[in-house]
């Protein structure tokens, strides 16, 4: 009988967690449906009550109007451009930096990497003013390298790697790949690398994501129209008066693919990365 | 092949001394063990050997040539880990021809050697697996092919079977020392294990503290131990000790116990210890008799009750309690004792061992 009332209250409980659940995922993924059906919508309709939650027929009107408002795919270009070879060298100087701090003993070598793990609580907005009279004494302002070169050796990627280096690679590897005669160079190329490959995917993913999304510097480095990134690009349409907003929402929305693609592929290692160390294997 | 030599040899960590001014000869083809308990220095002596790290002192010297200064890379020597340290996403091919594939040496040149190596430990059908996929002993195998592969000047073992459950150990062990026996390449290796290191080796040396207690043949370090340190660590069963002091009468020494009791010594055994000097008194469990069996007649006898009986199968441990200690003896003839009964051991005089008490 308590046996019987026991599963029917788990039977129940499992219920609501997944009520709970499902609720959590419809929060999640509505803005994304809403701006995806947004984009095939005139800008009455957008602002009609109540707003249509359906796919309209101004698809291809609302692209025409954004190829109109903004060199999109050139845009789209930019973006990818900066995301791609920040991404790609953020993979790489991280997880040499991070080899650095795992494999070399070095005077001060604690202290740096304990002020180096304490820069990443500083607020990124604190260091915008920094950024930019730095970026200017350069002289790249106003240049695609400012955007992505500036976080190749960023703090979070260093200590992330580093951090699953420590969990998953023995320093007895390292000396029998010396002893087998591997330079440092190679150690780290032939026999460190291909055993990190899901923090790389992880600090890929992320560094991606924060590039693409990145508004703050693009609004204070750029200010060539033709070097704009999506969200400037998008940002500075939406200060029109009457904007297209089918056309944003299709922009925005398009904007998103890439994203959703690079997770649906690396999710995988992205959680890997993630949760390396957490479970003792 | 190369001789290997260490001249002077110290190893300092900050404040600590944990290598001593250490002088040691490894004889071209000689299979040198190193033994000692744990923290006495024989893996970074072996670390030091291979080039992973510096001494604070001295040199090493292979070949006649010092070597103290050159990279691992460039010291072609080959090291087994403990760990097997085998790289994790490379196949057992990959593994062992990582070496090769560094050197700079042509694919067919690198799949002929590593198929050879794969022959000669019993691995070619393994070639195409991970790691992951081997059992203990095969990656131990592995480990000791991509050593095999690199034809080097010395073999360095770091206690390459302690990974190992006991049968495997004893069958690895077998097959090292036939490998040596086929290859004759100098090999140093370093165990705490005495059973290993007197069943491999040619040559022992017994460290403690980071300093050389003593270098010898197994048989040497077993008969005549240079002080109860070596007497204690070589054997199994370990070395009985009792304290006591050593008396002349005449031509005569003997070994008084704590309870009066009188054991003869040889004078070989004697040696320098001067009269009424506090001594060790050394026992093997596989030299005392038990009397009262008609199974020791020597001279010597010590009296004891029988606390303990340890059977084996072969034969049995006894316990018994001496000069209040236990004495561990090794009875051959399983004879029927029982427990809390008073026995009386009895030992050549040959093998009573004294030492200077520390």
């Amino acid at each position: 009988m308590a046996k019987t009332a026991t599963s029917a209250f788990k039977k129940s409980s499992n219920w609501v967690v997944q009520a709970i659940l499902i609720f959590g995922v419809l929060v999640t993924i509505f803005p994304f449906v809403w701006v995806a059906l947004m984009g095939t919508h005139s800008r009455s309709d957008i602002f009609s009550s109540p707003p249509p939650f359906y796919v309209g027929d101004r698809l291809m009107e609302n692209y025409a109007k954004l190829l109109e408002i903004m060199p999109f795919w050139t845009v789209l270009g930019n973006s990818l451009f900066v995301s791609v070879l920040g991404t790609l060298g953020a993979v790489l100087f991280c997880s040499m930096c991070a080899y650095g701090f795992f494999a070399f003993d070095f005077r001060g070598k604690n202290i740096i990497f304990g002020i180096m793990v304490a820069s990443m609580m500083v607020p990124p907005v604190l260091t915008l003013i920094p950024f930019f009279l730095t970026v200017k004494f350069l002289g790249i302002l106003d240049t695609h390298f400012a955007l992505w070169f500036p976080g190749v050796a960023n703090a979070f990627g260093i200590f992330l790697i580093r951090q699953y280096m420590v969990t998953s690679i023995t320093r007895d590897l390292l000396d029998a790949a010396k002893v087998d005669g591997a330079s440092e160079l190679r150690i780290y190329w032939s026999v460190v690398l291909p055993l990190i490959k899901p923090a790389l995917a992880t600090l890929a993913i992320v560094m991606f994501i924060g590039l693409w999304n990145n508004f703050l510097a693009p609004l204070i480095v750029i200010s060539s129209p033709d070097k704009y990134v999506l969200t400037l690009a998008l940002r500075s349409v939406q200060s029109l008066a009457n904007s297209p907003w089918g056309a944003v929402m299709l922009g925005t929305f398009l904007s998103m693919v890439p994203l959703l693609l690079a997770f649906v592929f690396f999710s995988k290692q992205m959680m890997a990365g993630l949760t390396a160390g957490a479970v003792k294997g | 092949m190369a001789s290997l030599e260490l001249v002077n040899l110290s190893k300092t960590f900050g404040q600590v001394k944990v290598l001593h001014n250490l002088d040691l000869t490894v004889k071209e083809g000689e299979f040198l063990a190193l033994v000692g308990p744990s923290g006495c220095g024989k893996s970074t002596l072996l670390r030091i050997i291979a080039g992973l790290d510096d001494a604070s002192d001295g040199l090493v010297v292979m070949d006649g040539d010092d070597v103290s200064e050159l990279s691992p890379r460039e010291r072609n020597v080959a090291m087994v880990f403990q760990s097997y340290a085998l790289y994790p996403h490379m196949t057992v091919e990959e593994n062992i021809g990582f070496n090769l594939r560094i050197s700079g040496l042509s694919k067919a040149e690198i799949a002929s050697r590593v198929e050879e190596a794969a022959q000669t430990l019993d691995l070619t059908e393994l070639l195409k697996r991970k790691p992951s996929q081997l059992s203990g002993g095969q990656r131990q195998r592995v480990a000791m092919g991509r050593a095999l592969v690199r034809n080097p000047d010395a073999f360095l073992f770091d206690e390459p079977l302690s990974n190992l459950d006991a049968k495997l150990r004893v069958q690895m062990r077998e097959e090292i020392k036939r490998l040596h026996k086929k290859v004759r390449t100098t090999s140093v290796y370093v165990t705490h294990d005495q059973i290993e290191a007197m069943t491999l080796a040619d040559r022992i040396v017994i460290m403690k503290d980071g300093r050389i207690q003593q270098i010898g043949s197994p048989t040497e370090l077993y008969r005549e131990p240079n002080n109860a340190f070596v007497a204690g660590f070589i054997g199994s069963p370990a070395m009985n000790f009792l304290p006591g002091r050593l008396l002349f009468e005449g031509d005569d020494r003997f070994a008084v116990l704590t309870d009066g009791t009188r054991l003869a010594v040889t004078d070989e055994r004697a040696g320098e210890i001067a009269n009424n000097a506090a001594i060790q008194v050394g026992l093997r469990p596989e030299h005392l008799r038990v009397a009262a069996q008609g199974d020791g007649d020597h001279a010597n006898r010590l009296a004891g009750t029988l606390d303990l009986i340890e059977p084996t199968g072969a034969q049995n441990h006894l316990k018994v309690s001496v000069c209040d200690q236990l004495l561990t003896v090794v009875d051959s003839q399983l004879v029927s004792l029982d427990i809390d009964q008073p026995v009386t051991l009895s030992i050549d005089p040959n093998q009573v061992y004294v030492f200077a008490a520390a």
